[in-house]
């Protein structure tokens, strides 16, 4: 087993060995309760993009990241368990990367399965709505990466990680894109709305990011794993005496 | 002990001991340049305004070494400092041959075992110190595993997870995993802590046994007895501060002859009074709210006397009680005299 392997292994039985995986289980399983709840009424709408990305990209995907991906290394820095994997010879780059492949792994898993479902149930087999549910899942599944990456530095760059990560989304990406268009080159969630609409034109309203947000994931994933590196490789243990 | 550097604080600190076993010689010119395996050059640390860890000077050769000090003295600190978890200040650190700071290579000659209990919970003990050897990227990770676990004596709950261990059980699984990759150096943070005594004549032994292979080991306690039990050589911290270091019955001795405070009770404080003021061992009385407190200049000399003086003055004595026995006080007290 490589190194990288056997950090992701460790990392995956931790995240999925706490309450709060079954509680993301249910956070990401409400996208497809909405569609049942369409269904169960007889409707479809006529274009589910604003739903998808209004609901999914804008709260779910996000949630589920920031647990993910605080937990991931934050956690474990916080009480100190951290410690057992810091002081072994082993670069920083590698636990970074483990640690958001887990995490990026499993909020994918719950996101992308979960927005093809409600896509199917929002807007049935129609083939517009079916190129937006496509659009969406692959932007949800690089959201999923770049969110994860972004909290993770977050966490171990300062304890509040979480706090940060909410602020980032809420304020930054959840206000000031809207306010400030300028600000939507360091969102996520633009990201992700420009993929969805350079592969399904109309999935969202409008981006000023459009295809360049592949381009603009990259390179942010990029910058994560980078500034995370660093930053671990300078790490100071928290509460000495 | 001899320190890396001939600053006068390094020798005053130097003076309670000149031939401690682990504790390096200074390479001088004419020697061949031999780094220590813990060399520690004006090491400080602070957290804003509050210094952790002041102006350290030390060097460390194969054997067994006591951090001793009170807790919040810094012991933590520069444990964490020389695992490469926290940058001094100021000041130099190398372990074994290398700076410790962001060098994760170092830690192929590092074993560390901190104080904070946190460990995987849902993990086995074996699949913990696996975990550590594949970490070390061991040619064969399960068979380092079953050796260690063996050396601490957790053969018969290796296969449980570490969440239902008890205190001294985890404490022994974090020495397995840091044991695992045989490392030349260990630094142990309150190791005994939790550990039954059988458990802890156990680890002594197996620290003695390293230490005789050749390894260097540190072990921070702020119990004088477990360092009087297993160190070669001590090293006393109090306030951040390095307060005494070299051979352990040399600062014990330190420890006892200190000046002593006793308060007395007896049948008539005033004459008992005059009469410690004859004695050499006397100092100064003071007699306030029928108390009288002596002040000696030597522990044992006053305890032989004090019997005899009272006997000779008619007084009978009904209380002697030393004042200033804490260990926070003998720390400070050696401290006092730098």
């Amino acid at each position: 087993m490589t190194i990288f392997a056997t950090i992701a292994s460790v990392t995956m039985r931790a995240l999925l060995g706490r309450r709060r995986t079954l509680l993301m289980v249910l956070l990401a399983g409400t996208p497809v309760l909405l569609g049942l709840l369409v269904r169960a009424n007889d409707a479809e709408l006529d274009n589910i993009g604003p739903t998808i990305d209004g609901f999914v990209v804008r709260i779910v995907l996000p949630v589920v990241a920031l647990v993910f991906g605080t937990a991931a290394i934050g956690s474990e820095l916080d009480d100190g368990t951290a410690i057992h994997i810091l002081t072994k010879p082993i670069g920083r780059s590698t636990i970074v990367a483990a640690k958001i492949a887990v995490a990026g792994t499993l909020t994918a898993a719950l996101v992308v399965p979960s927005t093809v479902v409600a896509g199917f149930l929002l807007g049935g087999f129609d083939s517009d709505n079916v190129g937006v549910t496509f659009a969406f899942a692959l932007g949800n599944l690089v959201g999923s990466f770049l969110y994860v990456a972004i909290f993770l530095v977050l966490s171990v760059v300062t304890s509040r990680g979480l706090i940060i990560g909410l602020a980032y989304s809420l304020i930054w990406e959840g206000l000031l894109s809207g306010l400030l268009p300028g600000t939507q080159i360091f969102s996520v969630r633009e990201y992700i709305g420009g993929i969805a609409q350079a592969l399904a034109p109309g999935a969202v309203a409008d981006s000023i990011i459009g295809g360049g947000g592949f381009l603009y994931a990259a390179f942010a994933l990029v910058i994560a794993v980078v500034l995370g590196s660093v930053r671990l490789a300078t790490y100071e243990v928290r509460g000495a005496d | 002990m001899t320190p890396p550097d001939a600053t006068p604080a390094a020798v005053d600190v130097a003076a309670v001991d000149t031939a401690a076993p682990p504790l390096a010689q200074a390479a001088s010119a004419a020697e061949p340049a031999t780094e220590p395996a813990i060399l520690l050059e004006r090491v400080s640390r602070w957290y804003g305004n509050v210094v952790a860890v002041n102006d350290i000077s030390f060097a460390l050769a194969p054997g067994i070494t006591g951090l001793l000090g009170p807790n919040g003295a810094g012991k933590t600190t520069l444990l964490h400092m020389l695992a490469g978890l926290l940058r001094p200040s100021s000041g130099r650190i190398r372990v074994a041959g290398q700076s410790a700071w962001r060098n994760p290579g170092v830690y192929r000659s590092i074993g560390l075992v901190p104080e904070r209990e946190a460990v995987h919970s849902f993990l086995t003990g074996r699949e913990f110190a696996t975990l550590a050897a594949r970490l070390q990227r061991l040619p064969d990770p399960s068979a380092a595993a079953a050796r260690v676990i063996r050396t601490v004596d957790l053969e018969a709950a290796a296969d449980r997870q570490i969440g239902t261990y008890s205190k001294g059980m985890r404490q022994r699984a974090k020495i397995a995993a840091a044991l695992v990759h045989d490392p030349a150096i260990l630094l142990l943070d309150e190791p005994f802590n939790g550990m039954d005594p059988r458990q802890r004549l156990h680890m002594m032994d197996l620290l003695r046994s390293m230490a005789a292979a050749g390894r260097t080991i540190l072990f921070s306690s702020h119990i004088l007895e477990e360092v009087e039990r297993l160190a070669d050589g001590v090293l006393v911290i109090v306030a951040g501060r390095l307060a005494a270091a070299g051979d352990f019955r040399e600062i014990r001795r330190l420890m006892t002859d200190r000046p002593h405070t006793f308060l007395v009770r007896s049948s008539d404080d005033r004459r008992l009074a005059a009469a410690f003021m004859a004695e050499p061992a006397v100092f100064g009385t003071e007699l306030r709210e029928n108390r009288l407190t002596v002040r000696v200049a030597e522990f044992a000399g006053f305890t032989r006397a004090v019997a005899r003086v009272a006997r000779d003055a008619s007084v009978t004595l009904y209380e002697v009680a030393p004042t200033d026995d804490s260990l926070e006080s003998v720390f400070a007290y050696l401290v006092s005299r730098r």
